[in-house]
């Protein structure tokens, strides 16, 4: 046996995954998480899932983590006494920001949050140009009086972040060795180090995030990995925002990389589904009570992103950019929507039906959780329309209160707007679908992809009751369900490979690129990669390097990511690589223009130890009849057909191979499953569902 | 409520109505995506000067994207100018045009118009309005102090660019034969038609999936639905009226003898009854003979913005052609506010909207004192320069704004260096600046003191000073406010004016006016220091541990905290 660990912290539940890459069998176990002291919650998850399924610490191989500590950090405003070191005229380059407000109309809106307040940010005299030539030499005399009132200040970590220091750092790394002689124990953070890309304010932001988080980041791994050591596991491994892991030492020089790392997790939960069932094209849907995410998958990767604000507001059907801390590391490309189980329907002043984005969250919940939810959210409508068992949620752990939800439905939406309580229901839902919808969207059609070649996964213990629905609005023809889909995402943390991107500003016309000069920039890089993959302990066997350029057109702002070939770059190198541009601007914006120049801006590097994908152990029931799994009926309503009497099944007994024709309901402790008129739903070996489109769906 | 349910709920299906009105929006929000990924200069994809549209068969706004509120009362007059010079539109055909006085706004916005259809028959329109960087004229960034309109740059009434999905070569040759920087054009040009074909697909799948005659009936819903909450939300507004006069810089004409221009005056009149709003201008100075005469839909946008600030702060009322029907916009042709042909109308398109904003917010102070906020930068404070780039030996254009500060709200500080009322673009980065350009950034930073003292204080204005790198550039300022203060309210002190100047090679300095047109020589620096803006309230109620934590911060000299505010340091 050997046994890979994940432990996923969330906000109500710790999951962990365990996973045996001899057998291809899984375990997951649901704990609760422990605010007050995350790492004794960690242990007592780690210990109870080893118990439960038979790990002895001696037969793990590979333990991961996926940790809120950073995001709640800058969430709670919690992080560490921040100092910022800017070029002398650029003190306010963090408050200056981009200058344009989030919300157009609001008088009362908030200053966008800065992390390092103005009397900590201190200048430097010193300047180099466009060309990476200096302008004014560094005044390194001026570090003594900035290194004595950062001391005063009691500061914790510094930010230093140069104009042009990814043209040349000598600068940054000077002051760099003096502030680290002068303040020892106070971490020190160059934005050449963690962020050589051109823009200074969005430069400036990661390196902040970085010298704000990382003391926090650092003094939790350290206490975690005691405790890992005490259990006698093996060494400790950060899930990162891009969906690869990373070594605790590199996550220390880089800790805006942990900033998405549990959704990270979800979304290589998703992908590694798609390796079970031979489906390359993926999105993924996850529901819970305030949000819902969705992310694509496209011939197998995890698609990411670098344009990412941490601790922004959110609005109903988009994340609001210019409020939060933008950082430029590569982040799965997920698309959030406020909008959820516990999203509130409303009545706005012209009669017009809203649904969020206000939540009833976990606390105090819909109104048929009985715990002192006063206005109707969309689990309410989803019991009112028959899809959830007020008898068997959470496996009957909480019996609901439909005649609750009935009366609050009917008085706050149906009265009002002169509607029965099932169209009043229906019309909630169908608002939310569609807002849930916009997330699918995002990801899909916005970045040019077709929707109809992908297939949906629905994560999340609501996620399966409203996938089909949100399939049809796109016309995704598959839903797969995975099987435990409440804690499903941890699993994504034992299915994935070490990973470490690296990026450079290389910024050259296309057509002016020095072959030498950007196999030497790509070396570089690459051996950077190499040297963490040997000092992760990762066999030469699997390392994996692989190369890309960011390219636009010259006078474009925003580039797209295009790969690399292997090899020493000439002229047939760079010839691919415009045409990989040219066809990927097509297929993302409908037009190309092959005869105008292109712009190199950034290469990148990603460095990775694979890991061995294991195969699922097949479960569940080979045979027996469909009716065994038959719970009952009861009345359910949908859109398309009204209320109809509709069969009752057991997720746990339905045997493979077993088609059933909607409408049903599928029930399982941790999740409905919900199959309108028009779908059906197949049982895989590996214990997926897998809902597909009758002709009429 | 039962009672109150509008038309277009007829269909007794309020979840649809919903599903069809948020699609609407996004699609206006996709169209903003596609078009910064896309474009070439850096006022469009790192500025964001430009705004998106959904328009139905007449040419009303149904849905604005989340762009300028600059834009809100023009927008529809630029494609009601396609459908009046048009009577067939064809699926395929994309219609361009920028004339002020033929549903523009000023020359340098360019407004692409593409119908949408189900089969032949006639959806809408999608409208998409970009600021090119150069639209001709006489000066880089057509900004001139130009005294006609034909002397602002290419004047393009509306005509096709493409017939039925086939591009017509002759309109784009004659366009890029008359802008200084073509290749940039052509590139901002096919991000405007890519964006426009996105929400187009978009628009026409709603239709299939809704069919057409119950997605043109919500789009009209939706305007109405606008409207009512609108009327709703200015019925809980108390009554009143108001006054207020106020003036601008000049014109940027100095007449002969003159080393500033003249300052010119705007009044206006607020009444709030019931559900509606009326502003009348009576009394407002005649047109100018500089670029600072503005036309009635872009008067109109600035009442607009203000309205929307007023009455629904939460934006919970979704922008559209329904929200104005209540608000009646009264101006005399021939005004500042009223342009005709052929004043020249450059400036006004951003400077008269601020104004007009800010001033509404005062008529309104005394009957709706909670409503309101103290004077915001009221300035676009725009830069263009133009030269030749001798790294590359190619002319360049350069275009940016400076923000200044947002001002004080009641109960709350107001916001530094940041985007107010009508406008909303962002700055560019420093180092696109210079990668770009040959120039050099050497000061970015908020000045202190610039935010007018107050029980909450406004928010403080942004410094930037340009070097001028290896050749001579021909450069124009405008903006406003050098000589009439951000305003406060209530007891609030006003925020800095503006200061623009110019220090030459030598070290001597000259004051440019708000207005300007200048050469900027080799190693010569643009300072410039836009408005702050006003506080709200008496600064002696201000707390003092505020007053002690802004100077701290350096927000707040040591002279201002014991002059304006009574507190030692």
């Amino acid at each position: 046996m050997s046994w890979r660990i994940g432990v996923d912290i969330g906000g109500t539940f710790t999951d962990v995954a365990v996973l045996d890459e001899v057998s291809g069998r899984i375990g997951i176990v649901k704990t609760s998480t422990t605010p007050r002291d995350f790492v004794a919650g960690v242990v007592h998850a780690l210990k109870a899932a080893m118990a439960r399924h038979g790990v002895p610490a001696s037969d793990v191989v590979l333990l991961s983590h996926a940790t809120t500590v950073v995001t709640n950090a800058i969430l709670e405003e919690k992080g560490a006494k921040t100092a910022l070191i800017t070029t002398r005229g650029f003190r306010d380059v963090l408050e200056l920001r981009r200058s344009a407000r989030a919300r157009l109309y609001d008088r009362n809106q908030e200053p966008p949050a800065v992390l390092v307040p103005r009397h900590r940010r201190f200048e430097i005299t010193e300047r180099v140009g466009a060309d990476g030539e200096v302008v004014i030499p560094l005044e390194e005399d001026e570090l003594d009086g900035i290194a004595e009132e950062i001391g005063n200040e009691g500061v914790e970590a510094v930010a230093v972040c140069l104009l042009f220091s990814f043209l040349h750092d000598d600068h940054e790394r000077r002051i760099g060795a003096r502030l680290r002689a002068a303040l020892p124990g106070v971490p020190v953070f160059l934005s050449c180090d963690v962020l050589p890309e051109l823009k200074e304010f969005e430069r400036t932001s990661t390196t902040a995030v970085c010298a704000y988080v990382g003391p926090i980041l650092a003094s939790y791994v350290e206490r975690l990995e005691q405790a890992t050591r005490e259990l006698k596991l093996p060494p400790l491994h950060i899930m990162g925002s891009s969906g690869g892991f990373l070594d605790v030492t590199e996550s220390m020089k880089m800790p805006a990389m942990a900033v998405e790392s549990g959704p990270a997790a979800g979304v290589v939960a998703a992908a590694f589904i798609g390796r079970q069932l031979d489906e390359p094209n993926l999105i993924s849907f996850d529901m819970g009570g305030t949000t819902a995410k969705a992310s694509l998958i496209r011939d197998g990767r995890v698609e990411v992103t670098s344009e990412y604000e941490v601790g922004a507001d959110a609005n109903v059907t988009r994340w609001m950019h210019g409020t939060g801390h933008p950082i430029k590391v590569p982040v799965i490309d997920l698309a959030e929507v406020s909008a959820g189980g516990g999203s509130i329907a409303w009545i706005d002043s012209g009669g017009g039906m809203h649904v969020g984005p206000r939540s009833a969250g976990a606390e105090p919940g819909p109104v048929c959780y009985g715990q002192g939810g006063r206005e109707p959210t969309v689990t309410d409508c989803d019991l009112i329309l028959g899809y959830l068992n007020p008898e068997y949620f959470l496996g009957g752990e909480l019996i609901l209160d439909a005649a609750a939800a009935e009366a609050t439905l009917r008085e706050r939406v149906a009265e009002p707007l002169g509607l029965s309580l099932l169209e009043a229901a229906a019309g909630v839902v169908a608002v939310v679908d569609h807002n849930m919808a916009e997330a699918l969207r995002i990801v899909s059609v916005e970045r040019g992809h077709d929707p109809r070649d992908f297939s949906l996964v629905a994560f999340g213990g609501a996620g399966p009751v409203h996938a089909v629905s949100l399939a049809r609005e796109l016309d995704i023809p598959k839903v797969i369900v995975p099987p435990i889909p409440g804690g499903f995402s941890a699993l994504g943390l034992v299915a994935t490979d070490l990973r470490r991107e690296y990026v450079r500003t290389f910024y050259k016309r296309l057509d002016e690129v020095p072959p030498d000069e950007m196999s030497e920039a790509l070396s570089a890089m690459e051996e950077m990669g190499r040297d963490m993959l040997v000092g992760a302990g990762v066999p030469e066997v699997r390392r994996k390097l692989q190369r890309a350029a960011d390219v636009r057109y010259t006078r474009q702002a925003y580039e797209l990511t295009v790969p690399i070939e292997d090899g020493d770059i000439g002229a047939a190198h760079l010839a691919k690589l415009a045409e990989a541009f040219h066809a990927r601007h097509r297929t993302t914006y409908g037009h190309d223009s092959p005869n105008e120049p292109l712009q190199v801006v950034n290469l990148r590097v990603s460095a990775i130890g694979v890991l061995e994908s294991p195969v699922l152990k097949a479960g569940g029931r080979g045979s027996g009849a469909i009716d065994a799994a038959r719970r009952g009926t009861r009345q359910v309503y949908f859109k398309n057909a009204g209320t109809v009497s509709c069969g009752i099944f057991d997720r746990d007994r339905l045997p493979w191979c077993g088609d059933v024709p909607g409408p049903a309901i599928i029930e399982a402790a941790d999740t409905t499953i919900v199959v309108p008129l028009g779908w059906r739903v197949g049982v895989d070996p590996k214990g997926f569902l897998i809902m597909e489109r009758s002709d009429d769906g | 409520m039962a009672d109150t349910i509008p038309a277009a709920f007829a269909d007794n299906d309020p979840a649809t109505f919903e599903v069809v009105k948020n699609s609407l929006y996004s699609m206006a929000a996709e169209m903003r995506v596609v078009l910064s990924k896309t474009a070439y200069s850096p006022i469009l994809k790192s500025a964001g000067d430009f705004s998106c549209g959904i328009f139905d068969v007449r040419g009303d706004m149904v849905a604005q994207g989340p762009d300028l509120p600059m834009h809100l009362g023009s927008m529809p007059l630029a494609v009601k100018a396609v459908i009046r010079a048009w009577e067939e539109v064809a699926p395929g055909d994309v219609f361009i045009h920028n004339d002020p006085y033929f549903g523009g706004s000023h020359l340098p916005d360019v407004n692409v118009v593409t119908p949408a259809f189900a089969g032949e028959r006639l959806l809408g329109f999608v409208c998409l309005r970009a600021h090119w960087p150069d639209v001709g004229g006489g000066t880089p960034g057509s900004y001139g102090t130009e005294t006609e309109i034909f002397g602002e740059g290419l004047r393009l009434p509306p005509v096709r660019l493409y017939r039925r999905g086939e591009p017509l070569r002759e309109v784009e040759d004659i366009i890029f034969a008359n802008v200084r920087t073509p290749d940039e054009g052509r590139g901002n040009l096919r991000a405007q038609v890519g964006a426009n074909r996105r929400a187009v697909t978009r628009l026409e799948g709603l239709a299939r999936r809704h069919g057409p005659d119950r997605l043109l009936r919500i789009m009209q819903g939706v305007m109405d639905h606008s409207e009512m909450m609108m009327r709703q939300a200015l019925a809980e507004l108390p009554d009143g009226e108001g006054s207020f006069e106020d003036f601008c810089d000049g014109d940027g004409i100095l007449e002969s003898g003159e080393t500033e221009d003249s300052p010119f005056t705007i009044r206006l009149h607020v009444k709030k009854s019931g559900d509606e709003l009326a502003v009348d201008f009576t009394g407002t100075d005649p047109m100018v003979r500089g670029p600072m005469n503005s036309p009635l839909a872009v008067t109109a946008s600035g009442v607009y913005t203000a309205v929307k600030t007023v009455a629904d702060s939460d934006a919970l009322i979704p922008p559209n052609s329904g929200c104005w029907r209540p608000i009646s916009v009264q101006a005399e042709p021939g005004t500042v506010v009223n342009a005709t042909l052929p004043a020249p109308v450059v400036y006004a398109n951003h400077e008269i909207a601020h104004r007009v904003c800010d001033m509404v917010y005062m008529a309104m102070s005394g009957f709706a004192p909670n409503n309101v906020m103290a004077c915001s930068q009221g300035t676009s404070a725009i830069l263009a320069m133009g030269g030749v780039d001798r790294r590359t030996g190619n002319r360049y254009v350069n275009y940016e704004v400076v923000k200044g500060g947002f001002g004080a709200r009641p109960g709350k500080d107001g916001i530094n260096a940041i985007a107010a009322s009508v406008a909303n673009t962002a700055n560019t980065p420093v180092e696109v600046v210079e990668m770009s350009f040959p120039l050099r950034v050497d000061r970015y930073e908020l000045i202190p003191d610039s935010g007018g003292a107050g029980e909450y204080r406004g928010g403080l204005a942004a410094r930037r000073v340009w070097k001028i790198l290896d050749h001579t550039a021909r450069a124009t300022v405008c903006c406003e406010r050098s000589k009439s203060p951000p305003f406060g309210l209530f007891e609030g002190k006003a925020g800095a004016p503006a200061r623009i100047y110019l220090i030459k090679a030598d070290g001597t300095r000259r004051d440019l006016n708000s207005k300007e047109h200048f050469i900027a020589s080799e190693d010569s620096e643009i300072w410039y220091e836009v408005p702050g803006s006003g506080g709200f309230g008496p600064p002696s109620e201000r707390d003092p541990e505020k007053v002690r934590a802004d100077v701290r911060d350096g927000y707040v000299s040591v002279e201002s905290a014991r002059r304006d505010y009574g507190v030692d340091v």
